[in-house]
């Protein structure tokens, strides 16, 4: 007895599915079903998953045939790139077979009640497929699609399509549809019969044989699956529930009655259409029919031809031309040798057009004066450097372009190209335009359930308290991905003899990983030769002009489309705003290949740690790093950059690399093989490639099991597959010779990498930003400054930090003010020849750009008074009273509160024509008032208010009469090591996963910052005050380690309640952290001060509460 | 007085709660603390603050659900409770009242004393309050939560002076506004020249400077009392005849239906009272299966109880009260007859006025695939039938605990087995239809899994409703078709 079940609707039909594709084809294989369709709702999103599975599941079976069991993991949760659920052996007969994949969708028309399985039977029938859904995807929003049946009856030729009437109440309309599409598409069309259980199946078989006599379309038995496995039916339920925004014990009619709608093996079905046996068999005729493949989507890439000149012959000649100018003094011989190794390895793979393509977009950005550097695996050749795509020159580091570029593998080359983040958005149009939407698409990401998300809904559904779904997700703070563990949630007070909750926690496991929706991906541009949306369905993204495939990068990774990143990088738009201030105001035109290279003063100034603002470096962690690893050379910071991340440092490898760089201990080699891989690192492994160059060499593995574990490393989704290599990995090495200990940090090493490794290229890629940033920091800090806060958002720091680091590098730095200021920052030069920094109106918050340009528009000869902006610039009285907020009238010889009188007396959004001369018109005299002048700390907080930083004082300094014995932050580097107490503005809060849960904090006051270490059960203690304060008082002891600093917290003091004795009524605006660099919650943004006037009575009149 | 944590005293009165508490009301798709204890706002919380950062913050917070229609409520029954210190008690906000005690005081040894009193009681009944007594109703307000306690009569400017703005009841904008620009105090914006005030601000904040000083009136409204739906008639000779009853009942009906009709309302409970000469007093209630303010037909449900009435010697008066009123909106009338339902609605009353309302009982169909959980027993006359009976898998009529069936048959029905002691062959049989049990709900009878249903025709002509547990065998009963 044979069986193919034709119509599977996967978790990818979103919230409706209720099982993985991977799990129905594992599922299927168990079952040893003849075939399987994936068939998604109007969507083609899963079956490259279910492909994917099956491809390994081959794999497997050929590399182990003597072993019956088949391996299934559960998932893979690709948020945290952790294994969910526990791996599951199924027993499979010896002989078994695996089901044939059968690509296809379930076509959902809005205007018919009946829903056609579309099942094309080759590549043309596909194609015209995937022409449809984009149609319909690319009509409507986001995530729908819109189709008719006439738009069916156009397009679906070559596809089988089974009809799936719903019910018989519209019996008319469906009996005509499905002649309708039985003439259009005679042979092709099946009349499908799902069975119900609802006690009339054999009425409906009946019903269903009669409909198909009168169209003429055969009858075919499908299951209408939904899931795996019976077990899921409580999940289907759940996600039902979510689907219509109600509760489970409101889902009444709309659960499913029973779990008969899962995956059933051939007899059972057989069992069930008893009496149609011709049904069961015509399953298989269809399959048979139907030879599609996915493998078959030969994918073309573009052919890059440019005035007739063939691809391969236009590499070599731009590679030549590129390499001539990159030496003006005639191309080293070492050069010539590997561009003509390169030129012929790529010729021989065919991937000239690829290069050509990540070259074409570059020379674009280029003309467009858009900064651009690639990275990759691919970009650290010196067919990249030559074609200027990356700066890095093979001199700098060893380059090992065969790598990546394997020719085993036959697989594409990854280069990915950072931009400015603020003109990526061109350079992405760029490539639509010149491709056309029709050729070049974002890939999707698909966004999966994650624990929060997860409890949050599941929660829900279940009718769960509040008060329990916050108890389930625990402490929030950072991102767990593991589902709920029974042990803490004992912890927590939750009963677990609970029913409902138990089945809450057991649904919460199972629905982490589940597909929640498409989003796109963050640059990821898929472009082809012929029509892209032949290849796959392409929708609208939410973002406007943007469309976006179906498929995301793994599943593009696994039909081998080529794919180039295109994504943005806030330090590029930085420093191409730094060379246009140089060039502008110094006269000094720059790129990134013209800084001087291996400069001396530069590197002094990062082994001071002086690094605020620089690419990369400028992290606690890098930080204090800096000091230790003294870097003097661009290597140094290509493993600066490498080794302050989790893989190393859960690999245990940044300590003896740092004790051998300082000669503490002796630099040693496992093994001479492995010298040739380790030497540049000291021994030590640092980067991924050593990794995988250390299985090779050390642990014995094949070039393609190499590449296999290092597949399974650059795409974490696969992280579950680490572990088969384990064994494979260390047992290799001690038939080598090695120490077991060794072998296992080695692989702990590499288990590292998978969550967050750089290989060497990126590395290096980085590391030439982070030299060039800290030149021009050490160099041009007031540009440097400038061209920060121009850029921001981005980087680590606030602008009040890099205002006060520019400060401290005695750059003059000027206030905003109506008549000097831009909407940018700009640099003023001063009497002495040197550059004063002035503030832009971006600092002020609420302030629009187009407010700020008409305001430089009308300035003409200055301006006297608000009353003057208003009438000449236009601006509206609310934008005039952020202006004078910010102070910006202090030029104009008005005080803030002044010119906030005046501003508020201006009610008219524009001024009314008769009235607009002052002069002329009618004048509306009033009395003079005097206002209270303002003193130094309201002054102070009304600049946080407006621009969150104050040039003039910090609160600090202010409270630091009020609060004795404090030590100066400019003290501690010369004080003795004892307890001290310092105080000051929290800047920055963090707990880093790997720091096994301390939290950094860093402190401002008046004169500089510091580093705060908070040990786990200090914050036990202090939990509320190192989350909520904003002013905190830490008294701890001193540690110092050369010029690294820490106080180590003993006790933690809330001193925010003195901001208020600046007073003024918004002292809050002051230490206000950037999320970026503080994981706390966020406080409330809503100020409830105005449900709270308790507070002010409290300040105003102290103990009159009587209750 | 202020009653600062209204919403979170309110629950705790109920159900204390030892440690930090919130109410928390849902915007959106988060939840915000409304109201805190005072333990909560130790511990650091704020109003307004989202939950699941308040959790962060003190993961011990326990929490429930804000409920303004309450809050409302109980506001208003503190309102009625204030009347015992002067009729003129209004609302102030929500969580507030105003009471004008002008006249008052001295029926309670003076203000001083008053204002003991008050606190006194309120804090028995475990509620913290701020209370302000002032000239007017701004001033009042103002010191009731900057500086509670009392300001002799003429001393108001002198004693808000020194107050912050925020005590001026202008909205937080204007406040900061007006502290920015370092206007802190009453006294000095007081000190200002009023019109360029009012060119920077609305005339609001004029208009509540004014008021709070006593320059400008400003009215306490009182609560309202609620309506009364009661009527009646002295006739002025004993009457005796039903006739003459039903007559003087239409007549009254009339007055209390149009009064109903005013206020959209319905009686669900009309009581008549009839006093006799003889000093003694009869009530009879109709109680009505949906609330209904038509007299005609009100009255003829009345004509039953009413021929029962003894009428002794005459009677004198009669009253007709509402007791139990609901809420009835006007509605279009039709044209004629009685629409849909409504008769089943007067045959219930009539039935219920024999055999009690609560007796009649009326099948509801639920969203369940669950048969035993398919409908529900509802009193009749409460509740509209809301959902649609599901046709398409019939139903036994009768469903009765399922009863084992000996059988070893396993996928079909058996052809013979016995039930009841009848001895029963099976004719025909349809299904299976398959349920499972509802997994989120424990249900003690569904214990044995899944069942497949049938419907069984037996040659003995009983029609059954069969279900067989494939998971733990065995053939049972269920219920029987006509």
């Amino acid at each position: 007895m044979d069986y193919a079940e034709l119509c599977v609707t996967s978790n990818f039909t979103f919230l409706t599915g209720a099982s993985h594709p991977e799990e129905f084809v594992a599922r299927a294989a168990e079952l040893g079903l003849s075939a399987i369709a994936i068939t998604d709702r109007n969507s083609l999103a899963g079956v490259v998953r279910a492909f994917r599975e099956l491809k390994e599941i081959r794999r497997k079976l050929k590399a182990r045939a003597d072993e019956i069991t088949l391996t299934v993991k559960q998932h893979i949760d690709p948020s945290s790139r952790m294994p969910v659920g526990e791996t599951v052996s199924i027993p499979l007969a010896p002989a078994a077979r695996l089901p044939r994949l059968i690509v296809g969708c379930r076509l959902v028309l809005a205007d018919s009640p009946v829903d056609f399985v579309a099942l094309p039977k080759d590549k043309p029938a596909y194609q015209k497929l995937v022409r449809l859904l984009s149609l319909g995807k690319q009509r409507t929003q986001k995530g729908e699609c819109l189709l008719y049946l006439s738009d069916m009856l156009e397009w679906a030729d070559g596809s089988l399509l089974i009809a799936l009437p719903e019910s018989m109440e519209q019996k008319a309309e469906a009996t005509d549809h499905i002649a309708q599409a039985h003439r259009r598409f005679p042979g092709y069309v099946f009349t499908g019969a799902a069975p119900r259980y609802d006690g009339s199946d054999a009425a409906w078989f009946k019903t269903l044989a009669a409909l198909s006599h009168a169209t003429g379309a055969p009858m075919v038995a499908t299951g209408d699956v939904l899931m795996h496995h019976a077990s899921r039916r409580q999940l289907a339920d759940v996600l039902t529930c979510m689907r219509h925004h109600i509760t489970i014990d409101a889902i009444g009619h709309l659960a499913l009655p029973n779990a008969e709608r899962r995956l059933k093996p051939a007899d059972e079905m057989a069992h069930i259409f008893r009496d149609h046996p011709a049904a069961i068999r015509r399953t298989l005729e269809i399959a048979a029919r139907l030879t599609f493949d996915l493998t078959e989507l030969s994918y073309n890439y573009p052919a890059e031809l440019a005035h007739g000149e063939a691809p391969q012959a236009r590499l070599a000649r731009l590679t030549w031309e590129g390499l001539k100018w990159r030496n003006p003094g005639g191309i080293p011989d070492r050069h010539r040798e590997l561009a003509e190794k390169e030129l012929a390895l790529v010729d021989e793979l065919g991937f000239a057009a690829y290069f050509l393509t990540v070259h074409d977009i570059i020379v674009y950005a280029r003309s467009r004066g858009i900064l651009c550097q690639g990275r990759g695996s691919a970009a650290n050749s010196i067919l990249c450097y030559a074609l200027g795509i990356t700066d890095v020159s093979p001199d700098m580091i060893g380059m090992v372009f065969e790598r990546f570029v394997s020719r085993h593998r036959g697989e594409p080359p990854d280069i990915d190209v950072d931009f400015e983040h603020e003109r990526r958005e061109e350079v992405i149009q760029h490539i639509y335009e010149k491709y056309g939407r029709d050729h070049a698409g974002l890939c999707a990401t698909v966004i999966h359930f994650r624990s929060r998300a997860a409890i949050r809904e599941v929660g829900k559904v279940m009718g769960l308290s509040n008060d329990v779904t916050a108890a389930l997700s625990g402490q929030i703070w950072g991102i767990s991905s593991k589902g709920a563990d029974p042990e803490r949630l004992k912890e927590v007070g939750l009963d677990l003899s609970d029913r409902r909750l138990t089945q809450t926690v057991r649904i919460i496991g199972e629905i982490i990983g589940f597909p929640r929706h498409l989003s796109q991906h963050v640059g990821g541009f898929v472009i082809t030769h012929d029509r892209l949306d032949e290849l796959c369905p392409i929708e609208n993204a939410a973002m406007e002009d943007r469309t976006v495939i179906e498929w995301d990068k793994d599943d593009i990774d696994a039909l081998q489309i080529l794919k180039v990143d295109v994504l943005s990088l806030g330090m590029l738009t930085c420093l191409q705003k730094s060379f246009d201030l140089l060039s502008r105001h110094y006269n000094h035109p720059l790129t990134i290949a013209a800084v001087p290279q291996e400069d001396e003063a530069t590197y002094s100034m990062l082994q001071r740690a002086d690094a605020i603002g620089v690419f990369q470096v400028e992290s606690r962690a890098q930080m204090n790093f800096l000091p230790r690893m003294k870097p003097a050379t661009f290597y140094d910071l290509v493993i600066e950059v490498a080794i302050v991340r989790p893989g190393p440092i859960q690999g245990g490898m940044v300590q003896p690399y740092i004790q051998r760089r300082q000669k503490k201990a002796k630099v040693e080699y496992p093994s001479p093989d492995l010298e040739g891989v380790l030497k540049k690192t000291l021994g030590v492994p640092l980067f991924q490639e050593q990794a995988m160059l250390i299985a090779v060499v050390a642990a014995g593995f094949s070039p393609e099991d190499a590449d296999r574990l290092r597949r399974s490393l650059a795409s974490f989704r696969q992280m579950g597959t680490i572990g088969e290599f384990e064994e494979q990995f260390v047992n290799g090495m001690l038939q080598n010779g090695y120490e077991l200990d060794f072998a296992q940090r080695c692989f702990a090493q590499i288990r590292g990498f998978a969550d967050y490794g750089f290989p060497e290229s990126h590395a290096a890629a980085f590391a030439m930003l982070t030299y060039v940033s800290a030149w021009l920091k050490c160099h041009y800090p007031a540009a440097f400054a400038c061209a920060l806060l121009n850029s921001q958002p981005m980087g680590f720091y606030a602008p009040a930090q890099i205002v006060r680091d520019a400060r401290e590098h005695q750059v003059e730095v000027r206030p905003i003010s109506v008549n000097h200021s831009a909407w940018d920052c700009t640099l003023e030069r001063r009497a002495d020849g040197a550059y004063a920094l002035r503030l832009g109106f971006r600092q002020i918050k609420g302030l629009k750009k187009e407010d700020a340009d008409w305001l430089v528009t009308g300035r003409g000869n200055g301006y006297q008074t608000p009353e003057d902006v208003w009438l000449r610039a236009g601006l509206m009285p609310a934008v005039l009273e952020r202006l004078a907020e910010a102070d910006a009238f202090a030029d104009a010889g008005l005080s803030r509160r002044d010119a906030l009188w005046r501003v508020k007396a201006i009610r008219a959004p524009k001024p009314l024509p008769l009235f607009s001369d002052p002069i002329d018109g009618e004048h509306i005299s009033e009395p003079d008032v005097i206002l209270p002048a303002m003193n130094l700390g309201e002054q102070v907080v009304e600049d946080y208010v407006a621009t969150r930083m104050s040039l003039r004082a910090h609160p600090m300094e202010l409270l630091r009469p009020k609060m004795p014995g404090l030590t100066l932050h400019s003290a501690l580097a010369v004080t003795q090591q004892r307890r001290v107490s310092v105080a000051g503005l929290v800047i920055t809060r963090q707990r880093p996963g790997t720091a096994s849960g301390v939290i950094f904090l860093t402190l401002e006051d008046e004169t500089g910052v510091s580093n705060i270490v908070v040990w786990n059960k200090v914050y036990e203690r202090f939990r509320r005050t190192v989350m909520g304060g904003r002013l905190l008082k830490v008294t701890g002891r001193l540690q110092r380690e050369g010029v690294v600093v820490h106080v180590i917290a003993e006790t933690i003091e809330d001193c925010s309640w003195r901001l208020s004795e600046l007073g003024h009524p918004m002292d809050d605006a002051i230490g206000i952290t950037d999320p970026k660099s503080d994981d706390t919650p966020r406080r409330p943004k809503l100020q409830p001060r105005a449900h709270h006037p308790r507070e002010q009575a409290k300040k105003l009149f102290p103990s009159r509460d009587f209750h | 007085m202020w009653f600062q944590r209204l919403p979170s005293e309110r629950v705790l009165r109920a159900r204390p709660v030892d440690g930090p508490f919130a109410v928390t009301s849902s915007e959106g798709n988060h939840d915000r603390l409304y109201c805190l204890n005072r333990e909560a706002e130790s511990q650091g919380l704020e109003r307004g603050m989202g939950l699941a950062d308040a959790r962060a913050y003190v993961p011990d917070l326990v929490t429930r659900p804000a409920d303004i229609d309450a809050d409302r409520r109980f506001l208003v029954m503190l309102a009625r409770w204030a009347t015992r210190y002067t009729p003129h008690a209004g609302l102030d906000g929500e969580n507030g009242l105003v009471l004008d005690i002008t006249g008052a005081a001295h029926l309670f040894n003076g203000e001083e004393a008053m204002l003991e009193d008050m606190k006194e009681r309120l804090s028995r009944a475990r509620l913290s309050v701020k209370i302000g007594i002032a000239d007017t109703r701004g001033a009042a307000w103002a010191l009731s939560r900057f500086a509670p306690g009392i300001v002799p009569a003429g001393k108001t400017s002198a004693a808000l002076g020194p107050l912050s703005v925020s005590a001026l009841r202008i909205n937080e904008k204007t406040a900061t506004a007006l502290k920015r620009l370092g206007l802190n105090t009453i006294a000095d914006i007081n000190a200002l020249p009023r019109a360029t005030l009012a060119r920077r601000f609305d005339m609001g904040l004029i208009a509540r400077l004014e008021e709070a000083l006593g320059t400008r009136g400003e009215a306490v409204s009182p609560l309202s009392e609620p309506p009364h739906y009661g009527v009646r008639m002295t006739f002025p000779e004993p009457i005796g005849l039903v006739d003459d009853v039903m007559a003087a009942l239409s007549r009254l009906l009339e007055t209390l239906c149009l009064r109903l009709k005013t206020r959209e309302a319905g009686a669900r409970a009309i009581t008549l009272a009839v006093e006799r000469v003889d000093q003694t007093r009869q009530d009879v209630t109709l109680r009505l299966a949906r609330p209904m303010r038509d007299a005609s037909r009100i009255l003829r449900l009345f004509e039953r109880p009413v021929g029962e009435i003894d009428a002794g010697f005459g009677i004198e008066r009669i009253r007709l009260e509402a007791g139990v009123v609901e809420a009835l909106p006007a509605e279009q009338i039709g044209e004629g007859g009685l629409v849909e339902g409504e008769a089943l609605d007067d045959l219930v009353t009539r039935l219920g006025a024999r055999i009690g309302l609560d007796n009649i009982i009326r099948f509801q169909p639920v969203a369940s695939h669950i048969p035993e959980r398919g409908f529900t027993e509802n009193p009749a006359a409460y509740g509209r039938v809301e959902a649609e009976w599901r046709m398409d898998h019939p139903r036994p009529l009768r469903l009765f605990p399922p009863e084992p069936v000996t059988s070893q048959a396993a996928r079909r029905p058996p052809s013979r087995f016995s039930w009841r002691r009848m001895r029963l062959e099976t004719a025909a049989s349809s299904g299976p239809e398959r349920i499972a049990p509802e997994w989120w709900r424990p249900d003690e009878a569904w214990r044995t899994g899944l069942r497949d249903y049938w419907r069984v025709d037996t040659r003995q002509g009983l029609r059954l409703w069969m279900f067989h547990t494939p998971q733990a065998p065995g053939w049972f009963v269920h219920g029987l078709f006509a």
